[in-house]
């Protein structure tokens, strides 16, 4: 056994470790204790300098030695001496191959070593696996998976809180990728860079399911994929709720001209009709609305016109429905709205979301749920649909899907910066997070305070976590895995040449 | 200034009804003597002239009489296959019509450097040049279009048609979002008008420089087309005015008849409840020589739906004058009975429901009977199946060739001689 340390102290909360001399124990790093067949993993959260020499001499000494008062000043034994000591938690004991939650403390004064890739030989690979990385132990990288079971977690809800460039987006990708081998789960992506379809580099395309298995829509559609088109007539009061703010005069006029031309109202309230019991005033304001968020205006002929091209009220009237479908059918679906107004892009998640919410609580009533494949939705910045201010005025798809979602197997994958400005209910129900690093303490708090397991000491281990490094707090795991994250990059390099060949040899018959 | 017609979809021999046979044929001929009026300078037709590749030779006789009159008027008729008029393993009538020189086939192209390059068809008189795409079943359409060579269809210089029978996913009415169709971004570009076909619904997109047009069907070719003219949507074709860009793209409707649309939704009521409301409706409207279609839908708190007597319904309308009465209670169900569930409306998507369902149960060792191909050959063994007697075709004959036709679906010729 390599033992780098030996436990010389300290209770259930925190154990403290004696670092070997010539061994090094980095924060983060998950210690192996062993005795008998069961073993103990333990993580470090902390380090400290201990010497069992007074500190006024210590100072002394190095007075000495700073100053230049000659030499043999050096500590007699220094190893004995001077040492370092972790502080450690007790992460999962193992009893005869099967993880458990600590009850009792490991032996006083055992030996700990590095741990090695058999003693995780008790996660395994779930049926519908989603891709993490690899287990961590601090910086070092053990060569073993990370999976969670799709089907479980992401109804459960997925939170990946970080700020920017800890690698979000690099680890939804990484997500998607292995998701593209999965059957039995449909995604949705509102991709507001256009960065997973992989339009310019490396992305979801290059997957050698991706003919099967993705779909991507974009107002720029490049040959043989979908431009994104949707029609007005598609477009519902309630698809604003929660992504709009209408004052009562405006709500009030939107719920006359739904009430009278029905799927048409959208279309003529920017055309200008006037109707009893709306102000001309009001419905100017209304079409100024439409006209900045939408980009639907009348032409001098009084056709409506759109500026993105996005939004019609002759095309993509089966839009949505299709991309409900494909998601049913277990694709990922991933819509470029980059060339779109926030609010825009909001309203076609909120579209597309509530269209396929609604499948499923009529497949849950009418007992087809379980033949249906889970649903995930991605939103990146969160708080723009499940932010405290968003849901003031009330709740929206998003705010629904994150309390009942689970109920229906539909469940959110939410990206975001500021964990604070998701209420606790929300973030209570969000059963799987994957902690990047963050260097704002009030959102290391809001994180740690809904983890799954118990981080409360893990806030400098979060704030150091360099790019690529996460922290996976689940109900569905056991203990709070630290992982690496792999470069998308370099996935896809090593997936090349796994690609089916779209040569097959056609006739054709004229 | 030129002017072309663009015909889609007249599903030439789908009706059965003595009187809506009729119509059919009244609204192309219709369609024709207008062409000829206007004295267009071609006529285009994107796919489905004939509702099957082998018509009633009474359809058969009048449609060619009638392009033969397009003929005589020197008015050039291209066509491409449609979904529904073309046979890969047989001849189709538009074959037979092409080759008496009536109308000319705008498909033509080979593969070069793994590419499908079309060849354009060069209009005499006005210079356009057409190039066209026929219907394929399944997938293989897509994948033509996928493969076109693009930048030889775009780098032609002048007016330009592109000719297709296919659902756009950008432009098919929600009502059709099931239908098997190809994304906007695989049409080749720079085209002044691509004359669509198989979207029962007048669709003009403005696409590039020019527009997609689908103009419909100029009558019906379904169930469903009547339930929609019933309820307001027009039929006819487009008459585009052209020199060297589009001018105008004029719709020109065919109303020959007028409808009459009863929806009825029989949710919480009674057999007898509903048959009551239901005739005391149609005393109260006038059906005068309309086409009335009446959809009844919902579920029954009680009773068999046999006990409304739809035929009495029937006859209540044809008695008050009705021209010819389209019943569907395809989505009428009742709480005494289970039933096998299915949210499609048209017998042929129904059709294809239950058969998805149904071989999902199917156990074989045998691939081609299982999941999509088992699908696929079920629907090719019932299109043969389906087929009616042909006029002065012996009995004999006419099962030899059914007989002939399943074993070849089947593939089974070399296991049965």
């Amino acid at each position: 056994m390599d033992i780098v340390g030996q436990i010389v102290g300290g209770g259930v909360s925190k154990i403290t470790i004696r670092e070997k001399s010539d061994k090094e124990i980095e924060l983060g790093d998950l210690l192996v204790v062993e005795h008998d067949k069961e073993y103990v993993i333990l993580q470090v959260y902390d380090l400290n300098y201990a010497s069992q020499i007074p500190q006024d001499i210590r100072e002394h000494v190095a007075g000495m030695q700073l100053e230049g008062y000659g030499t043999g000043t050096e500590f007699m034994e220094p190893e004995l001496r001077n040492y370092i000591v972790a502080d450690a938690k007790v992460l999962i004991a193992i009893e005869n191959g099967t993880p458990k939650i600590p009850k009792r403390l490991p032996r006083f004064f055992s030996y700990v070593r590095h741990p090695q890739e058999k003693d995780f030989s008790f996660l395994k690979k779930p049926k519908n696996p989603i891709y993490l990385g690899k287990i961590r132990s601090g910086s070092k990288v053990l060569d073993l998976d990370v999976y969670l079971d799709a089907n479980e977690v992401i109804r459960h809800h997925i939170l990946i809180p970080a700020t920017t460039g800890r690698g979000k987006s690099n680890l939804v990708k990484v997500m998607l990728w292995s998701l593209m081998d999965v059957e039995n789960v449909g995604i949705l992506v509102i991709d507001a860079h256009d960065e997973y379809y992989g339009r310019h580099s490396s992305g979801l395309k290059d997957h050698q399911n991706a003919k099967e298995k993705l779909v991507y829509y974009s107002p720029n559609a490049l040959t043989g994929t979908n431009t994104l088109t949707i029609n007005l007539r598609s477009i519902k009061p309630m698809h604003f709720e929660g992504i709009v703010d209408f004052t009562h005069a405006q709500e009030e006029a939107i719920r006359r001209y739904y009430n009278q031309f029905g799927d048409e109202w959208i279309i003529e309230i920017v055309r200008g009709t006037n109707i009893e019991g709306v102000d001309s005033r009001t419905l100017n304001v209304l079409r100024r609305k439409f006209d900045n968020i939408l980009g639907v205006f009348t032409d001098e002929d009084g056709s409506i016109k759109c500026r993105t091209k996005v939004f019609s009220d002759v095309a993509g009237e089966a839009t949505i429905h299709s991309i409900v479908s494909d998601m049913e059918d277990g694709k990922i679906v991933v819509i470029d709205t980059s060339r779109l107004l926030d609010q825009a892009e909001l309203l076609i998640g909120s579209m597309i979301t509530s269209e396929i919410f609604s499948r499923y609580q009529y497949y849950k009533s009418e007992g087809q749920l379980d033949d249906k494949p889970v649903i995930g939705i991605v939103i990146e910045e969160a708080p723009r649909v499940l932010g405290k201010e968003a849901l003031q005025s009330g709740g929206n798809i998003y705010s629904t899907i994150a309390r009942e979602g689970r109920k229906f197997k539909v469940g959110l994958i939410a990206v975001t910066q500021l964990v604070s400005e998701i209420p606790r209910d929300i973030l209570a129900n969000m059963n799987t997070k994957i902690i990047l690093g963050n260097e704002l303490s009030s959102e290391r708090s809001a994180i740690i305070s809904s983890a799954s397991q118990d981080l409360s000491k893990d806030d400098r281990t979060i704030a150091s976590l360099e790019k690529g490094e996460a922290i996976v707090s689940s109900v569905f795991t056991k203990f709070a895995i630290p992982i690496k994250i792999p470069l998308f990059e370099e996935m896809v390099e090593m997936d090349k040449g796994n690609g089916k060949s779209d040569d097959s040899e056609i006739v054709f018959v004229g | 200034m030129y002017k072309f017609a663009h015909i889609a979809d007249c599903h030439l021999g789908a009706q059965k009804y003595p009187e809506l046979k009729k119509l059919e044929l009244e609204a192309f001929k219709t369609a024709v003597t207008r062409c000829i009026r206007e004295k267009v300078d071609f006529v285009i037709i994107s796919g489905d002239i004939f509702h099957s590749n082998i018509p009633d030779m009474n359809i058969a006789n009048e449609s060619v009489k009638e392009l033969k009159r397009l003929h005589d008027s020197n008015i050039p008729v291209y066509v491409i296959y449609g979904s529904h008029d073309y046979s890969p393993n047989q001849t189709s009538m538009v074959d037979i019509i092409a080759s008496a020189g009536l109308i000319t086939k705008v498909v033509s192209g080979s593969f070069v450097d793994g590419k499908l390059r079309l060849e354009f068809t060069t209009d005499e008189k006005t210079g356009a040049k057409i190039v066209g795409l026929s219907a394929r079943k399944r997938g293989l359409e897509r994948e033509y279009f996928k493969r076109l060579d693009r930048k030889y269809l775009e780098e032609e210089p002048g007016f330009k048609i592109f000719v297709f029978h296919s659902g756009i996913d950008e432009l098919k009415p929600e009502f059709l979002s099931e239908m098997e169709s190809i994304p906007l971004s695989l049409l080749p570009s720079g085209f002044n008008y691509y004359a669509g076909g198989h979207i029962h619904k007048k669709i003009l997109h403005e696409f590039g420089k020019g527009y997609i047009a689908y103009p419909g069907p100029l009558f019906a070719g379904s169930m469903r087309d009547l339930e929609r003219s019933a309820k307001g949507s027009k039929r006819g074709f487009f008459i585009v005015k052209f020199e060297d860009e589009i001018e105008n793209v004029e719709f020109i409707p065919i109303e020959l008849c007028e409808f009459e649309y009863i929806e009825y939704d029989a949710t919480g009521k009674t057999a007898l409840q509903v048959r009551e409301e239901l005739l005391a409706k149609i005393n109260s409207i006038d059906v005068n020589k309309k086409i009335v279609i009446m959809k009844v839908k919902g579920e029954l708190a009680s009773g068999k739906t046999s006990e409304i007597n739809f035929s009495d319904l029937r006859r209540a309308l044809m008695d008050k004058g009705a021209l010819h009465v389209a019943l569907n209670y395809h989505s009428l169900t009742t709480r005494e009975f289970t039933e096998i569930k299915t949210k499609a409306t048209e017998i042929e998507e129904i059709e294809d429901t239950l058969l998805k369902e149904n071989l999902a149960s199917v156990e074989s060792r045998l691939d081609i009977l299982k999941g999509e191909k088992g699908f696929i050959l079920a629907k090719n063994l019932l299109s043969v199946l389906r087929q009616d007697q042909k006029p002065n075709e012996r009995k004999e004959d006419y099962e030899n060739r059914i007989l002939r036709e399943a074993i070849s679906v089947l593939g089974l010729e070399e296991v049965l001689g």
